[in-house]
């Protein structure tokens, strides 16, 4: 099951400290809810694991991403990763373009394409069901990214061992799937 | 029509409610999962996440490791039994449990067993296997490109190509399609979809080291072949093995095949050495057994400017998944689809049809179908109105002009069947009458000025059921007769046997109807059994509306075999000779002497208790029937739609079916059948499909996804009948269960495209989900 993601979202800091975070991926991986960056294999390659509890389904993906592309230049990134649930319920590969750009008025955006494809259990709950799921990851990426950026502009970020790994739950994605139909759309 | 008996008797054409509804209305019912045998264990299967990869490694240590986890079997465990395949009903094998790669999402991978259900199902997911994807095969129409992955390794074809298999005469058949002044064509998709019985598959399997007896409760429509199956597969002496089917919760054909879970039942029985008990979940039963249809058709028809029909082209790619489960007779590898001239008088047709690999579940099972009687149908009745919109006629005119004609029967089809008898026109004509076909078209024509959406579609169908005669068909070699068995008792009441088994048929009510029929013992005195092999004839089971063409007509000729000693009995008794005495049900009586008679309960006394000397004590027979032909029940079926232009949904305003299935043995009965058929027709039409995304994820293999209709989605069924009995078959009849589901998808289409037929719509394919016509109303400017 193949679907297309794009999000952007704006931050108030400069362009150049966001960069820094996404351009990394042990701190990319760390925002990622469910997320943990477990080997560095050589500079542009990284194993890891991502939860994802979708219901009563834990799906639990081991895999490596490599960076495809790293254009410090234009602050783009190319990562491809493949995971393989650990108890064989299946795998999900993505492409994500990721973009960073400064905005005139000061702060930045952050621009991201995903292309996921997802095949076993979890992809037979359906694209609507998928995308849902993905809205609620870069939900929480996004506040994890923001909360991180706060913590870099005070100085706390770097210390400490690696956080445990916490699945995402998207036990409560039916209910805002259902939200999502009733959600008024922007008059034309 | 036959005489009918005293309503006490409660012979043929009587209404009798059905007697085994008193237990199920009770909760009283015995399903497999009502079961219970001392110290049973519970399996659960572990199943593929991919459509297509390789399987490098499988660790059941930790599964092993959970409390009440009892055993854990792999492919390779089956290999050592030489279990790891077995058998389809079709030419095919399929693996029971994986070895070296898994061919659609949802496969047998492990089976685990534990003290109990919920133990068995946490230890399945501590089952680890590594897989490694391969490129997936889903769209059937790439499965002979040269770039196609090839499935089945075990093969020695390296093709994807399962057959190809043609009948008729196509050189002729071109030709009139050549020099034909009119043509039309329709490529009509028929999607994948399931019976989803509402009880799903399962199994109780003991085995007595002690007798060596292996006893399986299987949810088996066939029985007697899963035994015969069973002792070829696993080597076992046949008398050791005994198949009961219990009550059932509907099958439509589901049941029919033989499931990985049964074998992997069976072989953890005899290796831990406690019962076993396997039942699927919901989404194991969609995802993994026996589907139906997914026939991509063409056909194209040739015509003369006035519409007689010359020709009939039939081209189609079937889907039959992973492995060809198939299961329908050996000789017909697309079954009986060649019924697709329908009711139609064509001089030539040709039709071919290639079965194909893919990685999706196995099967193309017969769903409430007389083996692709349905796909047939469908294709020739949609064909129909594609010509009628090319011509501009009245599709109704279309069909009355091309009617085989009743004088015509029996009639020789140009791909080779013998149509026992038929009205087609009786059918279109009462049909038409009932839904008031004239005044529907001027009322069409109104709102069609005002904008607003209507259609008319009419289903003119063909059915062929009742396999088969012994000649041509057969399932692994067991020719396709069916027996019963019947045992009159001292006291007049009787017991009788079947080959056959019911899953909500109401067999108990109708057979126990024909014996009352036959020899006016009522039907309440007489019990009905099926579904012991230890104990009933053998047959080869309920599916392809056979049971009253094939067990019915052999419970009458029982019944008559009965009544042959009865008489010699009551000559005995009345002390006159044979040819003196005169039957009506129930009694002889001495010609001429009306007061001198003796009841068939009399009769029954004396076999036991005062016979004529040298006569065989005792009063019973057994009759295995092998039809001399086919069925052939047919019928009209209109039905009228409104579909609302802002949402595309289509409402079913009315729905007339006249069928012709023969002498009736009980209307209610045949009623339910109509209502419970046409059901399923409409969720077929308008809301099912299994369908496959590019990686070979299922689509629809929850009840979240594919739909079951409701009291609320079904409309108002309006039933009728004609009668046109069979000639060969003993009292007439034809058969009834899958009419209603063969014949009433073309007229859900029919109408919905008819009501779109002004916008240039010539054909749409199911389901007819509100999205598809929105988008279609989009399209042609209808709607924003």
């Amino acid at each position: 099951m193949a679907i297309k993601i794009e999000k952007s979202f704006q931050a108030p800091e400069p362009a150049a400290d966001v960069w820094k975070i996404l351009s990394d991926p042990r701190s990319v991986a760390s925002c990622v809810p469910g997320a943990q960056v477990t080997e560095a294999v050589d500079e542009k390659t990284y194993r890891g694991v991502i939860k994802v509890k979708l219901g009563p389904t834990l799906t639990d993906y081991k895999g490596q991403a490599h960076i495809e592309r790293l254009d410090d230049q234009n602050r783009e990134i190319e990562i491809v990763g493949k995971g393989q649930d650990v108890r064989g319920k299946g795998s999900a590969s993505m492409k994500m373009t990721g973009k960073v750009r400064e905005l005139p008025a000061g702060g930045s955006e952050v621009i991201t394409i995903s292309e996921l494809n997802v095949v076993g259990i979890l992809a037979q709950m359906g694209n609507r069901m998928i995308q849902e799921v993905a809205n609620q990851m870069f939900e929480q990426f996004t506040k994890n990214l923001r909360q991180r950026l706060q913590q870099q502009a005070s100085g706390a970020v770097g210390s400490g061992p690696p956080e445990e790994v916490k699945p995402i739950d998207a036990g409560s994605v039916a209910v805002s799937a259902v939200r999502g139909l009733f959600k008024s759309k922007p008059k034309e | 029509m036959l005489a009918k008996t005293l309503p006490e008797i409660g012979g043929m054409g009587h209404p009798i409610k059905r007697k085994e509804d008193l237990r199920f209305i009770q909760g009283k019912g015995n399903y497999i999962d009502d079961v219970q045998l001392p110290g049973m264990i519970y399996g659960h299967m572990v199943r593929s996440p991919y459509a297509h990869a390789r399987i490098t490694a499988i660790r059941t240590e930790e599964a092993k490791k959970l409390p009440g986890v009892l055993a854990v079997i792999t492919g390779e465990d089956l290999a050592k039994a030489n279990l790891a395949w077995m058998p389809t009903l079709f030419h095919d094998k399929q693996m029971v449990l994986a070895t070296g790669k898994v061919l659609f999402q949802s496969q047998e991978v492990a089976f685990v067993v534990a003290e109990d259900r919920y133990t068995a199902a946490d230890a399945a997911d501590l089952v680890e296997i590594d897989y490694e994807e391969l490129p997936v095969l889903i769209d059937p129409h790439k499965s002979q490109d040269s770039d196609a992955p090839i499935l089945r390794e075990d093969r020695e074809e390296k093709s994807n190509l399962i057959f190809h298999w043609e009948v008729g005469d196509r050189a002729a058949t071109d030709q009139a399609m050549k020099s034909a002044p009119v043509t039309a064509k329709v490529n009509a998709f028929f999607p994948r979809c399931h019976p989803a019985p509402l009880e799903t598959c399962g199994c109780v399997i003991d085995f007595n080291s002690a007798t060596g007896k292996l006893t399986a409760w299987i949810t088996s429509q066939a029985p007697h072949a899963h035994r015969t199956v069973f002792a070829l597969v696993a080597g076992l002496p046949e008398q050791n093995i005994r198949v009961i089917s219990p009550d059932i919760g509907g099958g439509f054909g589901n049941k029919v095949p033989v499931y990985p879970g049964y074998v992997c039942a069976a072989v953890a029985a005899l290796t831990v050495g406690r019962p076993v008990k396997w039942i699927e979940t919901r989404s194991e039963n969609l995802q993994s057994t026996g589907f139906a249809r997914d026939y991509h058709m063409e056909a194209e028809l040739a015509a003369d400017k006035e519409g007689r029909l010359k020709a009939l082209r039939v081209k189609t790619l079937a889907d039959h998944g992973a492995f060809n489960a198939a299961a329908q007779p050996t000789k017909f590898p697309a079954g009986l689809f060649s019924i697709c001239t329908g009711s139609y008088d064509f001089s030539s047709a040709f039709c071919e049809v290639d079965g194909v690999y893919t990685n999706k579940a196995p099967g193309g099972i017969a769903y409430r179908c007389s083996f692709r009687v349905t796909e047939a149908a469908y294709l020739i009745e949609r064909a129909m109105d594609v010509l009628a919109q090319e011509l501009k006629l009245d599709p109704v005119e279309l069909r009355r002009k091309n009617f085989i004609p009743p004088e015509k029967f029996p009639y020789s089809s140009p791909l080779g069947w013998s149509y026992d008898s038929g009205n087609y026109q009786g059918a279109l004509d009462l049909a038409l009458e009932r839904i008031g076909y004239n005044d529907l078209r001027k009322e069409q024509a109104e709102k069609r000025e005002r904008g607003e959406l209507m259609g008319i579609g009419i289903s003119s169908f063909t059915e062929i059921v009742g396999a088969g005669p012994s000649h041509t068909f057969d399932i692994l070699g067991l020719k396709m007769f069916d027996s019963a068995e019947l045992r009159v008792h001292p006291t007049g009441k009787a017991i009788m046997r079947m080959g056959t088994k019911s899953q909500g048929q109401g067999h108990e009510t109708t057979y126990a109807q024909i014996v009352a029929q036959e020899l006016g013992i009522p039907a309440a005195d007489v019990a009905i059994e099926e579904g012991d092999t230890d104990t009933a004839p053998y047959g080869l089971g309920t599916y392809a509306s056979r049971s009253t063409p094939t067990s019915g007509a052999a419970a009458a000729l029982a019944a008559r075999k009965v009544r042959e000693k009865a008489r010699k009995i009551a000559a005995h008794l009345l002390e006159v000779s044979e040819e003196d005495l005169e039957w009506e049900p129930g009694k002889f009586s001495v010609k001429g002497a009306p007061g001198k008679s003796k009841t068939i309960q009399e009769i029954a006394f004396a076999a036991y208790t005062n016979f004529p000397q040298g006569m065989e004590p005792g009063l019973e027979a057994v009759h295995y029937y092998d039809p001399p032909n086919l069925t052939f029940p047919f019928g009209t079926y209109i039905a009228v739609v409104d579909i609302d232009k802002g949402t595309g949904e289509v409402k079913v305003r009315r729905f007339v079916a006249v069928d012709d299935c023969g002498n009736i043995i009980n209307p209610m009965i045949v009623e339910g059948q109509v209502h419970g058929g046409l059901t399923e027709g409409l969720a077929i039409a308008f809301m099912q499909e299994i369908s496959y995304d590019e990686s070979g994820n299922i689509q629809g293999g929850t009840f979240m996804d594919y739909l079951v209709p409701t009291a609320v989605e079904t409309p108002h069924w309006e039933t009728g009948h004609t009668c046109t009995p069979s000639p060969h078959h003993p009292f007439g009849a034809k058969g009834v269960g899958e009419s209603p589901n063969v014949g009433s998808p073309a007229a859900f289409v029919n109408a919905v495209v008819d009501a779109l037929s002004h916008l240039g719509v010539k054909h749409i394919d199911m389901p007819l989900s509100p999205w598809k016509i929105w988008q279609i109303l989009k399209d042609k400017g209808v709607t924003q």
